[in-house]
């Protein structure tokens, strides 16, 4: 008799301990599975918040070409011995340091026309327009640039290359 | 003799128990699975549809430039050679004015869904004065049609050349400006 009860407590106990185990496995399991969801989670959040604050490359803007080209052939109040120079040749004689025939610098000239078309033509404000960035790029080297307003990610340009390795290059902000 | 005292009801109620948990487990995993791509099939089709969104936006731009550009190359309003070699996006100002006198030879030319074309100049800063001949050049505006704003209005940049003079002859000048074309969807 008591040999049975015994052998009875013996197996409550080794019951006992195996439900502990079970249990114990069964909470490391969900412990494991939120641990996942967690992971994944994060790695969402880091993909989403990437993608949203990368710096977005520049959209080829027909209106910004336009524009570019429509300036290019303005005619400035500069004039050499021959003409009333555009700005693309404005543009080539500040290069060559040159100056208009009533002995104002050529890059002078060329900054001022520049300044009073971009502000007239992309008005900060009363547009979506929120900056702008015109530069004109010789040789690898920036020699002029035009900003006003603020930068975003979200923006319009366009790259106008000229003789002699010039390149204008203009952003509009939104 | 050995009696062996077996209690199978509590052991079936344990079994049953972790059955349900099992279950239980198992229902939790598939709503969470299931969520899971729910939320990654949502990122994706908002991924997808704001790449939509802007190349329907591009596209639309692209198209309303082309038909500015497409008019503003024409003959009716090119510089052509007159300006010293041919000029894209340039338009002859001289041409337009004279347009203007005799639009009325030119109503349904340009397709009937066009109800109007303006010309206006952005630069140099001029008052905005609308184009008759009596007062060109000294004006901004050119209104072929003089109906002001009717439809959807697509503009470009445009070259706006014409021949002036000063102290030292004539000379070409180019100015810039904008060429706006007013759309009727009703009219077409």
């Amino acid at each position: 008799m008591f040999i049975q009860m015994k052998n009875k407590n013996k197996r409550a106990q080794d019951k006992k301990q195996a439900f502990s185990l079970h249990s114990k496995r069964a909470q490391e399991e969900m412990i494991g599975f939120a641990l996942i969801i967690v992971i994944v989670a994060v790695i969402l959040l880091v993909f989403i918040g990437f993608s949203l604050t990368r710096e977005s490359d520049r959209v080829e803007s027909y209106e910004v070409e336009s524009f570019i080209q429509a300036v290019m052939q303005h005619t400035s109040d500069c004039r050499d011995n021959l003409e009333r120079l555009p700005v693309q040749n404005l543009i080539l004689k500040c290069r060559s340091n040159e100056i208009c025939i009533d002995n104002r610098n050529t890059c002078d000239v060329l900054k001022e026309t520049l300044e009073e078309i971009m502000s007239e033509s992309w008005k900060i404000g009363d547009t979506p327009v929120i900056g702008y960035n015109l530069s004109i790029i010789m040789e690898n080297q920036q020699v002029m640039s035009i900003n006003a307003g603020n930068k975003t990610n979200n923006f319009k340009g366009s790259l106008q290359k000229l003789p002699h390795d010039i390149e204008v290059l203009l952003n509009v902000y939104y | 003799m050995i009696i062996v005292y077996a209690n199978y009801g509590n052991n079936m109620r344990k079994i049953r128990t972790k059955a349900q948990m099992k279950i239980q487990q198992m229902a939790f995993m598939l709503m969470a699975v299931t969520l899971f791509f729910i939320l990654v099939g949502m990122f994706a089709l908002v991924w997808r549809f704001s790449g939509l969104k802007s190349s329907a936006v591009e596209l639309e731009e692209r198209n309303a430039m082309l038909l500015v550009t497409k008019l503003a190359n024409s003959p009716e309003f090119s510089c052509g050679n007159s300006f010293g070699g041919t000029k894209i996006n340039c338009i002859d100002a001289d041409k337009v004015i004279n347009l203007k006198v005799n639009i009325n030879d030119y109503i349904g030319f340009w397709g009937k869904g066009v109800s109007n074309i303006k010309v206006e100049t952005v630069y140099p800063i001029n008052e905005r004065i609308d184009c008759t001949l009596k007062n060109y050049p000294d004006c901004s505006v050119i209104d072929l049609f003089e109906k002001g704003i009717q439809g959807t209005a697509t503009w470009n940049f445009v070259s706006i050349c014409r021949k002036a003079t000063d102290e030292m002859g004539v000379y070409d000048r180019c100015d810039l400006g904008k060429l706006y074309v007013y759309t009727n969807e009703e009219q077409e």
